[in-house]
């Protein structure tokens, strides 16, 4: 199980008494629902305004996989923990940087259960 | 690790603990990685010695707590940068305007304090996000509407205190305009509420915003005079139905009129936004379609060109959406009485009804709804314009920096500042973006925008260039008279610079003012210009 060897690595890494807690896939939907989910939802979410055209991550992902991988990251399987948390925490082209007073490090390690599932690492 | 100007490493670290002991150790920021998210994601100086860098950042729980951490940053002479939801993406992200300041992190400020839906008023501290706000209301089935700018998951007070905007009625789309009462911790540590809240037990604080003698609100809005803890807003009672209705007209010339009509039917507060697009060139907000840029390859063409490209291309010069808010009977009444002003205005005018639609838009709705923030529903669609997208596939930048002039709501400035924008972007280098159907903005109801967003990149070759490209545009139109509206830190001095109407006369006020109210020089130095006394040289 690579995926357990790496929080183990995130735990080590992130501070305080909370972390010791087994993430939550099911708090990191919830987590997920609300800051990515605007911008990585499935849902066609513009129209005649910006043409029709899902949620900008989505629509970003689907022009850079050009289909190889899925648009929606809930639906892939190859993302890893370290990945996940150096694109949240650092930001990739227009996706910004999150904060720890919005997104704490233990929802960070719920939002990484619920979209490696266990199935990476 | 970046240091507050003039500190001692020991002298910072004592300072540390003193806002640990103020908001607990696990709300003081310090580590490198942990400062590192205080960066500004998109900063024109990613990288490079001038990124405006945090030293540390402190998030205090409650007003109390801000007290505290100001009056230590007295006495250790450190800047501090407040920041409500710190998501000021294309004006500075959430990192100061400094270096080395301490970023005031208020994102835990997060309660809702009261919505009254029969007074039609919000109160909320600094952390409430647009989202949050949102949902309490359609929780709770309260019958307002929100105004929203485009991103939702910034905030009513760090939005308004950056003279933020949105998208409904004209006196709720100025969101610092729309604002009832304040609470500020002042720079020495004090507590100030303005308008009806000065007067004790008072329940007129969100009612009435003057109170007696002068206001002082503005001072805190693209400044640094104080931390605001609260802010009261006025909202929008629910409207029962939104109707867009749209007029076409045929001739480049008739721009005019139409933008007549349309502040007419603003002015008398009958619409909302009014949003313009020119067919003719596409309708995207900016770029400049291959045949266009052919007209314009010797010189900006002439009035007569401009008609018979119009006429070739056998599409509508211009559009203009009308937006009306209010019960059926009133938004249909009005859009009549719209076709019958603009039918007789201009010749040949066409129009097109668009469903009505009954508000709230059921929740189940709201995220495929293609209008969300002109009905106050919070969304992050519009970081579709940053995120790749079809003109960006394979070279996405990494953020943009909005250049907004603001200038008189005629067609002719219009005209003359798309040419200024078309010429500077040519003169450096640049597709032009802008052309002779380049369309306004109107945010403000009373002027209008000629906007562009400049790309933002993590390589420091390539922000060089868009800083050229960003300056030239501020000097081109402030020589033309037109200042812009607000600005990323790096640009703020080059900014207010523009505004130097009798030598730098009401500059020079806002540092008597500076010297007086912050003393020390704590709160924010630089921000919009204004330096403290001890800093003045730093100016760029
Ligand atoms: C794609 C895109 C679209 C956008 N569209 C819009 C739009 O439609 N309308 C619009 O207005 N903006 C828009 N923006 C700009 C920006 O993202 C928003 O204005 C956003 O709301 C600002 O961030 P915030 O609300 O988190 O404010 P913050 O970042 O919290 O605050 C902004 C600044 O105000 C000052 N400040 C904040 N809180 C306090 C306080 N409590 N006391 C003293 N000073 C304080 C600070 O200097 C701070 O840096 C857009 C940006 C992008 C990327
Ligand atoms: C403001 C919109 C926005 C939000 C909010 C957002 N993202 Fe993204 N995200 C993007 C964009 C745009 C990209 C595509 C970047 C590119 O073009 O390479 C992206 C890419 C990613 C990637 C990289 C995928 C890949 O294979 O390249 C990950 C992982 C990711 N986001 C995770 C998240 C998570 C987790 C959240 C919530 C905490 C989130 N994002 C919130 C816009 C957003």
């Amino acid at each position: 199980m690579k995926r357990s060897l790496l929080l183990l690595v995130l735990l080590a890494a992130s501070q305080g008494a909370l972390a010791q807690t087994t993430p939550s896939a099911e708090n990191g939907r919830t987590v997920f629902a609300k800051w990515c989910t605007p911008c990585h939802g499935a849902d066609i979410v513009t129209g005649e305004l910006w043409g029709r055209a899902p949620a900008p991550g989505t629509a970003a992902l689907q022009l850079k996989y050009r289909g190889e991988l899925p648009a929606v990251l809930e639906e892939r399987t190859d993302l890893t923990g370290e990945f996940i948390e150096t694109v949240v925490r650092g930001g990739l082209f227009g996706m910004p940087i999150t904060r720890k007073t919005e997104i704490s490090d233990s929802e960070l390690e719920d939002i990484i259960a619920y979209l490696t599932k266990g199935d990476a690492g | 690790m970046a240091l507050p100007p003039g500190l001692t490493e020991s002298r910072f670290s004592e300072a540390l603990e003193q806002f640990a002991s103020a908001v607990g150790s696990d709300w003081v920021f310090s580590s490198d990685e942990d400062v590192a998210l205080y960066r500004d994601s998109y900063s024109v100086y990613w990288g490079e010695e001038e990124e405006r860098v945090a030293s540390a950042a402190v998030a205090p729980a409650n007003v109390e707590q801000v007290q505290q951490v100001v009056r230590i940053a007295n006495r250790y002479g450190i800047p501090l940068y407040p920041i409500s939801t710190g998501r000021n993406l294309t004006y500075g992200g959430s990192a100061p305007t400094l270096s080395g300041s301490v970023v005031v992190d208020l994102k835990r400020m997060n309660r809702i304090l009261k919505v009254d839906d029969e007074r039609n008023f919000a109160l909320v501290e600094p952390g409430v996000s647009y989202y949050d706000l949102y949902n309490y209301i359609r929780d709770n089935d309260l019958r307002v509407m929100l105004d929203v700018p485009d991103p939702g998951w910034g905030s009513p007070i760090g939005n308004s205190l950056d003279h933020g905007c949105g998208y409904t009625l004209s006196p709720f789309r100025d969101h610092f305009g729309s604002h009832c009462g304040m609470e500020v911790v002042t720079p020495e540590g004090d507590v100030v509420r303005t308008g009806a809240g000065a007067v004790p037990g008072s329940d007129a604080w969100q009612d009435f915003h003057y109170g007696a003698g002068p206001t002082i609100n503005g001072l805190f809005a693209q400044s640094n005079f104080g931390i605001v803890t609260k802010m009261g807003f006025w909202l929008m009672p629910l409207p029962e139905a939104f109707l867009i209705g749209t007029v076409t007209v045929p001739r480049y010339r008739d721009f005019a009129a139409l933008i007549r009509e349309a502040s007419y039917l603003e002015d008398l507060y009958l619409i909302g936004m009014p949003w313009y697009t020119s067919p003719a060139s596409g309708g995207a907000f900016i770029g400049t379609p291959p045949e266009l840029a052919a007209l314009m390859q010797d010189g900006w063409p002439s009035t007569g060109q401009l008609e018979e490209f119009v006429r070739a291309k056998g599409v509508p010069a211009w559009s203009l959406d009308l937006r009306f808010y209010g019960p059926e009977e009133t938004v249909r009444a009005n859009w009549a009485a719209a076709r019958r002003r603009l039918a007789a205005a201009i010749p040949d005018a066409a129009f097109e009804d668009h469903d009505l639609v009954e508000l709230p838009i059921p929740r189940d709705e709201e995220t495929s709804f293609s209008h969300k923030p002109e009905v106050g529903i919070p969304a992050l669609d519009a970081f579709m314009l940053v995120a790749r997208n079809p003109g960006t596939t394979d070279d996405p930048p990494d953020g943009h920096a909005d250049f907004f002039a603001m200038l008189p709501r005629t067609a002719d400035a219009v005209h003359s500042a798309a040419r200024v924008f078309a010429e500077t972007y040519a003169e450096v280098g640049f597709p032009p973006l802008h052309h002779p159907f380049s369309i306004p903005v109107s945010y403000y109801s009373r002027c209008f925008i000629m906007g562009t967003v400049v790309p933002t990149w993590r390589d420091a070759e390539r922000n060089a260039r868009s800083r050229t490209l960003y300056e030239r545009l501020v000097a081109r139109c402030g020589e033309n008279g037109w200042g812009c509206y607000r600005t990323a830190p790096a640009f703020q001095d080059l900014v207010v610079s523009q505004y130097s109407f009798n030598d730098n006369a009401l500059l020079k006020f806002q540092e008597k003012l500076k010297d007086g109210i912050d003393p020390n020089g704590i709160i924010s130095p630089g921000r919009y210009g204004i330096w403290p006394a001890s800093m003045r040289n730093n100016r760029a």
